[in-house]
């Protein structure tokens, strides 16, 4: 059936045999074996097995990429995985290192609050105005959980978009996956009509969160909005302004990234709020790789449209042949097509020609960074599960 | 016409490739080091700001920081930190005046307890001897410009100032 229409459509690339998928697997398989080396090394057992079950996680999807053609499916299993893991090993280093999931102020004066990605956008102006870090960490690592520290979250996170761009929302980020996962159980959506000018949100959020963390002098979006703060940490309540904070993280968490997702099986958080994607977005424009829709081959049947989980679809940006600067390149739309218009696209290349070489070259690269990055965390995650169990 | 963009496209992918491979050993460490030497500090309302001078006690010293001034619409008040250390050679209870600003007159008098345990939450008393500092009466940690906290082997006390 599969081979009929790849036969039909030339877009659709046919399901390989298990001898080619595996050859095509091969890099990553090594790859994934040396990023997993130094957990294989450990003497903590729990870790030497967490290691070893990730690294073949990544391969065994990778494989099934290449065998079945198909992006997306394979690909949201890693990023669940590493959604759900994140906060388990997080919330649990912090249990144990402080007893607390609220970040006591002595722990804000010790520059030993863990830094992720998300206040990035944030801490441009005031960083570029006064070099001053508008965010109660440490520049180098800092001991507690302040981690390997802002230089070198900074640093990975530069590193990554260089490679994949706005593909960080898909292959990196590791709070997304809570919602996709959210948006994956229901069979049908609920709710389908949604404002489309709703994506215009985040670059609201975005704009907002810049001016007031430049003006307040603090990474706003971290204080007030910030839904993950429900399972990460936050500020420990000391008065009513935090106790409102604190309400305001757990009511966006439970609406954008619980029940939304499971209504319209989008992922909510990420269209409608999150003002680092909307940030990373701007990097699309700088990488290589992107998804085009080959106009003579399309019968305008929204199916693409229907299945992109960020709404980077438009009738227009159909009609245009591309997707909008929201892609995160997540390959929903392109496994969705039945006649294999939507497809991958290096730029300055024709639409169309060869979308297959453009798919394996943007998933080697992005592969690679999912294995390094999110690979690592899944195997703490993993560890952590396993010295309570064995 | 088609060619050579065509091969400049899939040079880019090529090199992009190659990227991803330099990332874990090259260009993350590059990119680190990059960001540390762009001379950034954090926000002195956290980090309290540098020691400008230290005054030597019995066995123990306490340092006293830069005054740290908000910025635009922070909320927080003008402030200047002391910290205690080590924690180890204070007395059960510190009671002292202390020249702040290296007038060689006492500007406030610092009291607080020293709980063995390092959970005991602590609380802090100021007296203002000199109308720059604002007085304190039993403050723990409600705001980062007055407040009392343990820091590994440091007691920190931050006393608001009355004037930006």
């Amino acid at each position: 059936m599969a081979d009929a229409a790849c036969t039909a459509f030339p877009g659709k690339t046919p399901p390989r045999t298990w001898s080619r998928a595996l050859l095509l697997t091969l890099p990553i398989a090594l790859w994934s074996l040396f990023m997993s080396l130094r957990g294989l090394l450990q003497p903590d057992r729990s870790l030497r097995i967490a290691s070893a079950l990730t690294a073949a996680l990544m391969v065994v999807l990778f494989y099934m990429m290449m065998k079945t053609s198909s992006t997306y499916r394979w690909r949201r299993w890693f990023f669940v995985a590493l959604g759900v893991l994140f906060p388990i090993e997080f919330i649990h280093n912090v249990m144990v290192l402080r007893g607390s999931m609220g970040i006591p102020i002595e722990e804000m004066i010790a520059g030993r609050t863990p830094f992720c990605f998300l206040p990035i956008p944030l801490l441009i102006l005031p960083a570029a105005l006064t070099k001053t870090l508008v965010f109660p960490g440490s520049l180098l690592p800092g001991g507690g959980m302040a981690g390997a520290g802002m230089a070198a979250m900074a640093g990975l996170w530069l590193a990554i978009t260089l490679v994949v761009g706005k593909g960080w929302c898909s292959y990196a980020c590791f709070f997304g996956g809570i919602e996709e996962g959210m948006a994956a159980l229901p069979k049908k959506a609920q709710w389908k009509k949604l404002d489309p000018r709703l994506r215009l949100v985040p670059w609201a959020v975005l704009l907002a969160m810049v001016l007031l963390s430049l003006a307040l002098f603090e990474p706003a979006y971290c204080m007030w909005l910030c839904p993950f703060k429900a399972v990460s940490e936050y500020v420990a309540a000391r008065n009513t302004v935090g106790l409102v904070q604190n309400g305001i993280f757990v009511v966006l968490f439970a609406a954008l990234v619980i029940v939304l997702p499971l209504l319209t099986k989008k992922r909510t958080q990420c269209t409608f709020l999150c003002p680092f994607g909307a940030f990373q977005s701007i990097f699309n424009k700088t990488s290589v790789f992107d998804i085009k829709i080959d106009r003579t081959v399309c019968s305008p049947c929204v199916l693409c449209q229907k299945s992109c989980p960020t709404m980077s679809l438009t009738d227009d940006s159909i009609k245009r042949g591309e997707t909008l600067m929201s892609c995160m390149k997540c390959g929903a739309c392109v496994d969705a097509c039945p006649k294999g218009a939507a497809v991958w696209h290096i730029r300055g290349t024709q639409v169309a020609v060869k979308p297959e070489r453009a798919r394996l070259m943007f998933l080697y690269a992005a592969w690679a960074m999912a294995a390094m990055f999110g690979g690592s965390i899944i195997t703490q995650g993993v560890a952590t599960i396993l010295q309570r169990v064995i | 016409m088609k060619w050579p963009s065509s091969k400049l496209g899939y040079t880019a992918a090529g090199m992009t490739v190659l990227a991803a491979v330099l990332v874990p050993f090259l260009l993350m460490g590059l990119f680190t080091k990059g960001f540390t030497k762009l001379g950034l500090h954090v926000d002195e309302m956290y980090s309290g700001g540098p020691t400008v001078r230290t005054i030597q006690e019995n066995g123990y010293t306490i340092a006293i920081h830069r005054a740290v001034y908000p910025h635009m619409l922070q909320t927080e008040k003008p402030f200047v930190q002391l910290d205690w250390k080590p924690i180890s050679a204070l007395p059960q209870h510190v009671s002292e005046t202390v020249d702040v600003d290296g007038g060689g007159q006492p500007d406030v008098r610092v009291s607080f307890d020293v709980p063995k345990d390092p959970k005991t939450p602590l609380r802090v008393d100021v007296d203002s001897l000199n109308p720059q500092y604002q007085a304190m009466r039993n403050v723990s940690k409600q705001k980062f410009s007055e407040l009392i906290v343990r820091v590994d082997d440091a007691i920190l006390v931050r006393v608001p100032l009355t004037g930006r």
